[in-house]
């Protein structure tokens, strides 16, 4: 029997092609040149490519530490791949990619740890309970991928806002996005992240809880990160739209709920199998 | 190379002699009627707000023209004395006058240096000079490949990065906080020059419309109408500021016009959390300095302008070198070029020359050793005869295209033109 070579792919493949393709991205602000900013989107798109085969001959379980988070960092990696072709000349890479890396670095250290699922094929996966499981799943991570993107914004509307304070020669640094576009896109994500992480624990609570014996696992730090990443929703919500609060603490807030879903994501899950 | 560049610019002429030597349609297209007769010569009559130049070129014989004669038809064009133009003028010649176009092209001549503005009124200058029917082989050949350099200064260098004027800096400081400005406002408090210089900039943005306010109601109309704006009354200054997105403030006021308390109570509340961003170019200054937070308001002082156009054209200078060089290369490329396309036909007339001296030379020989030599022997005499020639000139022909790389081949083409009875 023949091994494919694509089967060989391993985390590390795409960890360090993301971490080459950040460094020449750094290099790129020391030494100016066309060749660094190619090189390291080449590398950063040779990364993805390996990443997206990887989770498509590996595909890990979203409940567990390890699936969850290599998932978000391929959707991460997209993000990273559109800005940097977008906005060629913005300091984009230097953002997202410490984060891809640090995700993927992070489930590389929770492998082994929470649920593992059986591989069913997609007909098991869309039969049953398991449907609502992959429901449930899905609309986590896309949520995630929200927070994820308001995130990076709201660090980057910090970093800009903060030379902007000081009066910083825009000449002198390297550009970022303007206040203006990171401010809406904070909004947007938010605004989706809100009703798919809501739908989600809807989906988890209601449909997929009963199947399962809870117990104390209501005070899970997975289900108590969910609650309260959720909560923090409304509050953001409210604050952008019904006070003059200043987007600089908005964005703030917006690094907590980042903060509460690595939380949710790497904490063990208490409907899967093997659970704690 | 008979070429000259004869003119003169911001270092040697005070502006009002420019002023005076400046050719407006009228007199430029009566200058490129007239020089090229008067100086039997290629004419290009270079004109911007830093420089009076006229270029000059033949391709044969004497100099076209030096200054004093330049001088004497600028002063009749012009109705200046003639004495009084020709200590300011500076005269070029050949491969400098090469090197003086392609550094003024590229803006490397300029008072700001990298301005990119000067490429185009070269670009201009040529094609007039074209229209009109007074350039010839050199300046066709000439001012193509200073815009090509100029273009190449850009491409490789950041000789023209940057905002280098205390009004264009401002745009360095919106870009950070806005994406588009088709959906904003821009408010002009006052009706100092900084704040029309400043305008003049942003307008090139688009900004959807202009507000200007001032406490003359006259004065306020005035620029209202100069800037294309829309007047609000000195009294509705802070719903004028509500809606603003930009602010220009030059008002001559001793005291702040907008304190951080009326900005607070009569401004910020009405504004959505909008970011605003305040150029406050009066001194003493307008706005409160404490309204500043680089979030929802940016207030940047004439100090914080001047300090992105130092750092700007400090950048620039550092570029220079760079670009210095890449002149000096185009320049002894062009200079090689035209070399060898005026050298190749006396190369080859020389060639043809001793070509027809050998074979009449060894015909006459074979004649006279007809059947007394087998058919290799004559090769060889052949032959012979054909090195001998190489040999004698070899040496003429890498002394004039050295003489020509340096720029002074036209000594050396006239000897070997007498030497050899060549008419070039």
């Amino acid at each position: 029997m023949t091994v494919s070579p694509l089967q060989g792919i391993t985390t590390a493949c795409f960890g360090l092609s993301y971490l080459c393709a950040f460094l020449l991205e750094l290099a790129r602000y020391t030494r100016p040149g066309a060749v660094w900013r190619w090189a390291g989107v080449g590398f950063g798109a040779a990364g993805l490519a390996a990443h997206t085969l990887y989770l498509a001959l590996h595909p890990p379980a979203p409940a567990a530490a390890y699936g969850a988070l290599l998932l978000l960092a391929w959707v991460l990696a997209l993000v990273y791949l559109y800005g940097t072709v977008h906005y060629a000349d913005r300091a984009w890479a230097v953002f997202v990619l410490p984060v891809v890396i640090a995700l993927v670095g992070l489930s590389l250290a929770l492998a082994g740890t929470g649920a593992t699922d059986p591989d069913l094929g997609l007909p098991g996966w869309l039969s049953g309970d398991r449907f609502w499981g992959v429901v449930h799943g899905t609309l986590i991570l896309l949520a995630a991928g929200g927070v994820s993107v308001g995130f990076l914004t709201s660090v980057m509307y910090l970093v800009q806002a903060r030379r902007l304070r000081a009066k910083v020669n825009p000449g002198a640094v390297v550009p970022l996005l303007s206040l203006e576009r990171l401010e809406a896109w904070n909004r947007t994500a938010v605004n989706l992240a809100f009703p798919l992480l809501t739908a989600g624990l809807l989906v988890g609570t209601f449909l997929l809880r009963p199947a399962h014996d809870l117990g104390d696992n209501w005070l899970s730090l997975k289900v108590v990160s969910s609650a309260g990443l959720w909560l923090v929703f409304p509050v953001l919500t409210y604050l952008r739209y019904a006070t003059g609060v200043p987007p600089r603490r908005l964005a703030l807030l917006t690094v907590a709920a980042f903060a509460l879903t690595l939380v949710a994501l790497a904490a063990a899950h208490p409907f899967a199998g093997g659970g704690q | 190379m008979n070429l000259r560049a004869i003119g003169c610019n911001a270092a040697s002429a005070a502006v009002g002699l420019r002023e005076r030597l400046a050719f407006d349609p009228a007199k430029r297209a009566r200058a490129l009627a007239e020089v090229p007769g008067r100086f039997a010569a290629e004419a290009v009559v270079l004109d911007t707000c830093n420089r009076v130049e006229l270029y000059l070129a033949r391709a044969d014989g004497d100099a076209p023209a030096h200054a004093p004669a330049v001088a004497e038809f600028l002063a009749e064009v012009h109705g200046v004395p003639a004495a009084d133009v020709f200590p300011h003028l500076y005269e070029h010649a050949d491969a400098d006058a090469v090197r003086h176009v392609f550094r003024v092209a590229a803006g490397l001549d300029s008072v700001v240096v990298g301005e990119t503005q000067v490429g185009g009124q070269v670009k201009e200058a040529f094609e007039a000079a074209q229209t009109a029917g007074a350039t010839g082989p050199l300046l066709n050949a000439l001012f193509p490949a200073a815009l090509r350099t100029a273009k190449r200064v850009r491409a490789e260098t950041r000789v023209g990065d940057g905002h280098v004027s205390v009004s264009s800096a401002a745009v360095d400081f919106l870009r950070p906080v806005f994406d588009t400005f088709s959906d904003k406002t821009v408010l002009v408090i006052g009706a100092g020059e900084m704040g029309r210089l400043a305008l003049n900039h942003i307008r090139e943005l688009g900004p959807a419309r202009v507000l200007v306010a001032n406490r003359s109601p006259e004065r306020g109309a005035a620029a209202a109408a100069e800037y294309g704006g829309q007047l609000v009354p000195w009294d509705q200054l802070d719903d004028a500021l509500a809606r603003a997105d930009i602010v220009l403030s030059t008002t001559g006021a001793a005291e702040p016009v907008v304190s951080e308390r009326r900005f607070a109570e009569k401004v910020r509340p009405r504004r959505g959390g909008r970011a605003l961003v305040v150029f406050d170019l009066a001194v003493p200054r307008d706005f409160a300095p404490e309204l500043h937070d680089g979030d929802r308001v940016s207030v940047f002082n004439v100090d914080d302008l001047t300090r992105v156009a130092d750092r700007a054209a400090a950048e620039r200078r550092r570029h220079v070198p760079a670009a210095e060089a890449i002149v000096g290369a185009e320049v002894g490329r062009f200079v090689l070029d035209w070399n060898r396309r005026k050298d190749g036909p006396l190369i080859g007339q020389l060639t043809a020359e001793v070509d027809r001296v050998r074979e009449a030379v060894l015909g006459q020989l074979l004649g006279k050793l007809k059947g007394k030599l087998a058919a290799g022997e004559l090769e060889q005499v052949e032959g012979a005869f054909r090195l001998f020639q190489n040999k004698l000139l070899h040496g003429p022909i890498a002394a004039l295209q050295e003489a020509s790389r340096s720029g002074h081949g036209g000594t050396l083409r006239e000897a070997l033109m007498k030497l050899f009875g060549l008419k070039g």
